[in-house]
């Protein structure tokens, strides 16, 4: 069984969640406290194995996770964050709608960096909504074209925190 | 050349390594190990991606600078924490060097830089984040609903208590314009979270079958163009707040299937057979005295009950003495930036008359005397003949005993009489023979003294 390093950028907004999640996918941990993130910190995690058909040759995948700090302005460095992923969580913030059109314009500097990645869409803080089964509707519209359905996670809590990194692992591997 | 760099670099305090084609370590730079705390061996058995994994995915650019075909990479503010905990930022640059098959990797600290920069970044976003909280929310309160006197305090103080229980039941009195709607949607703000929803409805503004459709929702086929299954506003206000405006003009039929719904918690929709839950908190409002509603038969008083666990009475802006002047001068502001004026405010004549004046439109009638004003004026300051008072005259018999007294610091009479005759000649769409008659005056009288106000 062979283990692939991959690269893997948390996109979204600030303040959405996206280092909470890392923190809580890789060391199991949570703070209530709010810390901006400064430039780019990248975190190792080896991933369950996944196989790519019946019988298939299992493959397990090394994630390195870029959590990058909010992205306000453009240019040639963001680029160089994104150069090589070949993947991405894209993060939302579930009480704050309007993350969801700024995740769009993060996405489509990121595929135009990263045209390849598989992206797997993010709704956080399911723990500070009052009805989970009513989310609003400008987020139903992030994961059209994606991967997979929008996954509903709390970092807080750990809901469906792996499940989102194990699904983006598996999907980097489907043809 | 090359020589002369790695001095530069060395002398201030930069850290380099140099690596080959295989991407396999050369030489590394003592201010390596101090800058990554940790000992970097000069043997082509380490590769640069083992030191730095940001480098992972990327190794094609890093081959292309070794054979010189880019110039450089960068990655700025990469994290580094120690043993210790303690953070460090770096920049790395990625050269292109003199030597054959070689490449640079420059490592620059950045740690102030990046310090500074994270403590405005979190200045900003707490400010954003605490913005778009329930606790601020609820601090709006004092914010939006102006004024300093003991009713409007109450009024705050109550809405800021109501906040905490969000399940009870409101009924907002008071007259047109005194701010129901600005009240039921701070009762709701003050209470809910961000994502729950604020309905409202106009209950005098459907006629009956159309308003029990709106509210509960139907079923396709249930009446003639129902065309489709509609949920109900009832439903979209599930998880929120439903409020009824004007709830004394609702048709005796739907008062009962409201009020089997507030005990239920559950309803139908029209034509349906299915009970649907529904957790909604109703606040309700009305102009009416509800009480002699219910002395005439026109509105249930079981219902009433339902509805007045919490009331609210709403009072008028003739009440509210100076606060119409704090009202006033934030309309002013408002329109200020709307209209780019600089109007500083109002005139002592100004004043008085606003204060004097019954106001039966309430706010909604002082926001458009204001905003006529600031339509047509030319100065920085209102005066008297730029407040247009449209509401009609009240009776002589009139109880307010500030109707029409001159106030204590006087009046300029002219000046009054001067306003009268342009709201008059406005009402009378200048119309003069119906201006004079408005005003109690001939004709000719009526164009006497246009002449001597200047107003032809």
């Amino acid at each position: 069984m062979g283990i692939q390093k991959r690269k893997i950028c948390m996109l979204g907004t600030f303040g959405v969640g996206k280092t909470s999640l890392v923190e809580r996918f890789v060391n199991n941990r949570f703070s209530e406290k709010y810390l901006t993130t400064v430039g780019l910190t990248v975190s190792q995690k080896m991933m369950p194995p996944v196989q790519q058909e019946p019988n298939g040759i299992p493959i397990q995948h090394m994630f390195l996770i870029w959590d990058i700090a909010a992205i306000e302005k453009f240019d040639s460095m963001v680029s160089n964050y994104f150069r090589g992923a070949s993947g991405a969580l894209a993060v939302v913030d579930l009480t704050r709608p309007e993350t969801a059109d700024e995740l769009a314009t993060i996405l489509d500097r990121f595929f135009a960096v990263c045209p390849e990645a598989v992206v797997v869409y993010i709704a956080n803080k399911v723990d500070l909504i009052s009805d989970p089964s009513k989310i609003n509707s400008r987020f139903d519209q992030l994961s059209v074209n994606a991967a997979s359905e929008l996954i509903v996670t709390s970092a807080k809590t750990g809901a469906q925190v792996e499940d989102a990194f194990y699904l983006l692992s598996q999907q980097i591997e489907t043809p | 050349m090359v020589d002369t760099l790695k001095i530069l670099l060395d002398v201030n305090g930069f850290g380099r390594i140099t690596f080959d084609q295989q991407l396999q370590v050369i030489e590394a730079s003592l201010a390596v190990q101090k800058l990554l705390s940790q000992t970097i061996e000069n043997t082509p058995t380490v590769a640069v991606t083992d030191i730095f994994p940001e480098l992972i995915g990327v190794e094609n650019q890093l081959l292309q600078i070794v054979a010189k075909q880019i110039p450089y990479y960068r990655l700025n503010l990469l994290n580094r924490t120690d043993e210790n905990g303690q953070t460090r930022y770096l920049n790395l640059t990625i050269l292109a060097c003199s030597e054959e098959e070689r490449a640079i990797i420059v490592i620059e600290d950045a740690t102030a830089k990046a310090m500074d920069l994270q403590r405005t970044n979190q200045q900003r976003y707490d400010t954003f984040l605490y913005r778009s909280s329930l606790e601020h929310r609820r601090n709006q309160v004092g914010r939006a609903i102006l004024g300093k006197s003991k009713a409007i305090q109450h009024i705050v103080d109550t809405i800021q208590q109501l906040g905490h229980v969000p399940t009870a039941k409101v009924l907002l009195t008071g007259e047109t314009g005194t701010g129901k709607n600005l009240t039921a949607r701070m009762i709701h703000e003050s209470a809910m979270t961000y994502d729950a929803p604020f309905i409202e409805i106009n209950c005098a503004a459907f006629p009956e079958q159309l308003l029990e459709a709106e509210l509960f929702g139907h079923e396709k086929g249930a009446f003639t163009g129902a065309i489709s299954t509609k949920p109900g506003l009832l439903e979209k206000a599930d998880g929120g707040t439903l409020f009824l405006d004007e709830i004394g003009e609702l048709p005796p039929s739907t008062q009962a299937k409201l009020l089997s719904t507030i005990e239920s918690k559950t309803f139908r929709r029209l034509g349906s057979t299915t009970s649907y839950k529904v957790n909604v908190r109703i606040i309700a409002a009305t102009n009416r005295d509800l009480t002699v509603e219910i002395s005439k038969n026109r509105f249930r008083e079981d219902l009433y009950y339902r509805l007045n666990v919490v009331s609210l009475h709403l009072p008028p802006l003739r009440e509210l003495g100076e606060d119409i002047i704090m009202i006033a001068q934030q309309l002013v502001k408002t329109l200020n930036l709307q209209f780019k004026k600089s109007v500083k405010g109002f005139s002592s004549a100004a004043r008085q008359a606003l204060l004097s004046h019954h106001w039966p439109g309430n706010a909604r009638e002082l926001g458009n005397c204001i905003e006529r004003a600031m339509i047509f004026i030319k100065n920085d300051v209102i005066d008297l003949p730029d407040l247009v008072i449209m509401s009609p005259v009240e009776p002589a018999t009139s109880t307010d005993p500030r109707h029409w007294a001159v106030p204590d610091t006087g009046l300029d009479l002219d000046q009054v009489a001067r306003s009268l005759i342009l709201s008059a000649l406005q009402q009378a769409n200048n119309n003069k023979s119906k201006a004079a008659q408005l005003l109690g005056l001939t004709r000719h009288t009526l164009r006497y003294r246009m002449e001597k106000y200047d107003l032809n």
